[in-house]
């Protein structure tokens, strides 16, 4: 007997997104995606910048198409609203006045200059939680300093620490920090609107992002603070295990293999057929090891070499040695573990067809996250939001859209 | 007998709940910052300390169970019981602790005999407590062809994806030396359990089991990658001192200067529209060479990416330009004509960064059992009306034994002493 489904985790919360590029969407589609009503508010007037950003269906630049754009806006509505317009800032203000909390990742100072602060949204709604996620926050000498996450991983350590050690900080070649800070910052939302739920207060949030993902260096910081050191970029090596890398095999693709206990060691020494290097005295136990990790480097780089990446993961995989293959995105679409997981869930978009998007790295077992529709094209639900949510009638919905504050 | 810590935070976003955290590397980092929210915080460890106090590097560089600074940063202020549910007291006293939790962090491998057989698999879990939140962080997740596979930070990085985007041609993929699969499934950890412990107050109480994969974690810091491959069957990789656009290598963005390095986006793809600005820049420098003739300019503006011999061009000038000047300095003058720049620091500079003094970031934690004090990490969000707070050093082993089993539990001194005799704590 079908049992009535449950309500999604979020349901029956609504949510302004006026958040743009990375963090700030992909924070509110952690609401989306699980149950919130989220309206991400857009202009013509000045596109978001993924929508000019590839990569775009077929190569052809359009906003409709862009695929970097659609991954951060699943499961959402969304509306257009000129802010610059005089009656913009109105029309959001009675946006906010029926929702329970904004998004927004502006430069500091530009949401006052349009009246839409939290003092003034909190006038129209008390109770209003709102999240700001500027990359260095609302004060402070840097906070109207612009950038990416490529940058701000520089500026967080993530450069200095990725690459080899006689090398250039080559840094994580994304914009890491744009899939790092989103989480610190759906953390803080989440919270405050689950003390909104119990107790019906409202709050503002100031995220810095850069503050956020120092939270994943702490005991870097630490060698620093408490040792006096400064840890330094290891390539592929760590402190605590050998042999811990990634070496090339015959087919070209690399292998990752990590012992860090005498059990893995002895598997790793099993797999590769106890060649009598690995029966040495120095290479017995963990501590005179990890003083010969070149020696053992060389070695695995050999052994790897004369073999496939699946050939070398497999004998690894056997002995129970952690172990695995660098997988391109073109194996993420076919990895057997993802496909059972569902992970990529495939969306239809009008113009961009059947497309696939991220899911959440986890999953509940009775309110379960949902990707409910591709990323809006610009002012898709204008209708939908202005009508059926705020109420507008036909005429003053004309008058808008004459007026061009729906642009 | 007081304790010093945890510091009490009643004023916490999520104060009222309580966390059992019986996690390794994959949860803890969760579990704690749910307990800077205002959770109470549980930690189980085993008679002799939890297998992570073993984690370098030390105070001091001497190995020890209570000098381990990865154990400082991944477990300040929690209380810490000690528990051994490889007996059977353990295993009750067990789940009477989980009895008591809102939410159970744990990190069992799927499937584990030795987990069922110490009652601390999630379905023993939710049996002890059908209205808690069960949390488990796994390699792959609970389920599917790879659930079993042992995996450790850097496996997760490379069967997520996350290095095949970076290193370089001459020496393959690299990881981040600090582990970045752990600390971005903790971080993604705690949205679920955040979630799901919301949707509990909102559903009557209904506890429910939060799935979490480490390596769908890494798989989601992929940048556009994914729908690079989906849209155009380019496959995006490093190296990761430039910008790979839709599959297109774009120009370096790393620069050395006289002190280190630098972040310049620049020119270029969406970096265009303030080239011109930049070129005049290093014009006033006499630097800008070709690129300030009007082609130049108009090619430079635009948002299409740049052909290899026009980054060769962009590339030398940049390099002349960072080479003989500072970074703050560099990166000054650059936001100053409106493109995000930014320093490339190491910690030290992390700690002595302007901005981060200027919002008070860093906290002094006193290690009043050793009279010293440290900096650590401060707020990584700032709630105007309940705010995150640093709860204080982490704890000792078993710290809280009595604090817990006697306060907590209301054990009685005689069944305290029977669980020890037990070898149950």
């Amino acid at each position: 007997m079908a049992r009535a489904k449950r309500p999604a985790p979020l349901a029956g919360l609504r949510v302004t997104d006026l958040s743009w590029v990375g963090v700030g969407p992909t924070v509110a589609k952690y609401l989306a995606d699980h149950g919130a009503e989220v309206i991400r508010v857009e202009s013509a007037t000045r596109l978001e910048t993924l929508r000019r950003a590839g990569p775009f269906l077929d190569n052809e630049p359009h906003p409709e198409n862009s695929g970097y754009y659609a991954n951060f806006n699943s499961s959402k509505l969304g509306v257009t609203i000129n802010l610059k317009h005089p009656r913009g800032p109105a029309l959001v203000k009675r946006l906010v006045a029926v929702s329970d909390a904004v998004a927004e990742s502006f430069t500091p100072g530009t949401l006052a200059k349009l009246g839409l602060d939290y003092e003034a949204l909190r006038a129209v709604r008390p109770d209003l939680v709102m999240i700001s996620m500027p990359l260095f926050g609302q004060t402070g000498p840097w906070s109207d300093y612009m950038g990416y996450g490529h940058v701000l991983q520089a500026a967080a350590g993530f450069n200095h620490l990725t690459g080899w050690p006689d090398g250039e900080p080559i840094g994580t070649g994304i914009a890491y920090t744009d899939f790092l800070a989103p989480h610190f910052g759906a953390l803080a939302l989440l919270a405050a609107l689950d003390h909104r739920r119990r107790t019906g207060e409202g709050q503002y949030i100031d995220f810095s992002q850069y503050e956020g993902v120092l939270h994943a260096l702490g005991p870097a910081l630490l060698e620093w603070t408490a040792n006096g050191r400064e840890l330094e970029r290891l390539g592929n090596r760590d402190p605590e295990a050998a042999p811990h890398g990634a070496w090339r095999c015959a087919d070209g693709r690399s292998v990752v293999i990590a012992c860090f206990t005498e059990e893995h060691w002895e598997g790793f020494r099993a797999a590769i057929g106890r060649p009598d290097w690995t029966d040495l005295e120095r290479m017995r136990r963990k501590p005179s090891r990890l003083r010969e990790q070149k020696e053992i480097d060389r070695h695995t780089a050999l052994w790897c070499g004369e073999r496939t990446a699946a050939q070398a993961f497999g004998a690894m995989r056997e002995r129970g040695v952690p172990s695995g293959i660098v997988r391109s995105p073109e194996e993420m679409h076919r990895d057997p573990q993802l496909r059972h997981r569902g992970h990529y869930r495939v969306l239809e978009h009008p113009t961009m067809g059947a497309r696939t998007y991220d899911s959440p790295a986890f999953r509940l077992s009775k309110t379960p996250g949902e990707l409910t529709k591709a990323a809006p094209l610009l002012g898709e639900d204008n209708e939908r939001v202005f009508k059926g949510v705020l109420g507008i009638g036909d005429e003053e919905y004309a008058d808008l859209l004459a007026e061009g504050v729906l642009e | 007998m007081s304790v010093s810590v945890p510091l009490p935070h009643p004023r916490g976003p999520l104060s009222g709940y309580r966390v059992l955290d019986l996690a390794d590397e994959k949860g803890q980092l969760c579990a704690r910052l749910l307990g800077e929210l205002g959770a109470d915080v549980i930690k189980v460890e085993p008679r002799e300390g939890h297998a992570t106090r073993a984690n370098g590097p030390f105070y001091r560089d001497e190995a020890g169970r209570e000098s381990s600074l990865w154990w400082w940063a991944m477990n300040a202020g929690k209380r810490s019981v000690t528990c051994e549910p490889r007996v059977a007291a353990g295993r009750e006293l067990l789940h009477r602790l989980a009895a008591a939790a809102d939410a159970v962090i744990e990190t069992s491998a799927p499937g584990s005999e030795e987990a069922k057989a110490q009652g601390a698999d999630p379905r023993a879990l939710m049996r002890a407590n059908p209205g808690a939140v069960v949390v488990s962080v796994t390699n792959f997740g609970q389920s599917g062809p790879l659930r079993a596979l042992p995996a450790t930070d850097i496996v997760a990085s490379a069967m997520g994806g996350h290095m095949h985007l970076n290193g370089s041609d001459e020496c393959g993929p690299v990881r981040t030396t600090v582990p970045q699969a752990y600390a971005q499934v903790n971080a993604q950890a705690a949205v679920g359990t955040v979630i799901a412990l919301y949707a509990r107050g909102a559903n009557g109480g209904l506890g429910q089991h939060v799935d979490v994969s480490m390596q769908e974690a890494m798989t989601n810091a992929m940048d556009n990658a994914q729908q690079t491959w989906d849209l155009l069957g380019v496959n995006n990789r490093g190296p990761g001192s430039g910008r790979m656009i839709a599959g297109r290598q774009g120009p370096r963005y790393i620069y050395e200067t006289a002190d280190g390095w630098v972040a310049a986006l620049s020119f270029g793809g969406l970096m265009g529209p303030s080239a011109n600005a930049m070129i005049d820049w290093l014009d006033e420098a006499g630097e800008a060479g070709p690129l300030a003739a009007p082609h130049w300019r108009a090619r430079l503006e635009t948002v299409q990416p740049l052909e290899a011999d026009e980054q060769a061009l962009l590339v030398g000038a940049m390099e002349r330009f960072c080479r003989p000047r500072r970074k703050d300095e560099l990166v000054a003058g650059a936001q100053a004509r409106g493109a995000g720049w930014a320093p490339v620091y190491g910690p030290r500079e992390i700690v002595e960064c302007g901005q981060l003094a200027a919002r008070d970031y860093w906290v002094r934690v006193p290690h009043d059992d050793i009279g010293e004090s440290f900096v650590y990490p401060g707020a990584p969000f700032i709630l105007s009306r309940t705010p995150w707070k640093q709860r204080g050093r982490a704890p000792h082993v078993g710290e809280h034994n009595d604090d817990v089993y006697g306060g907590l539990l209301g054990l009685a001194d005689d069944e305290r002493a029977r669980l020890r005799r037990a070898m149950a704590v």
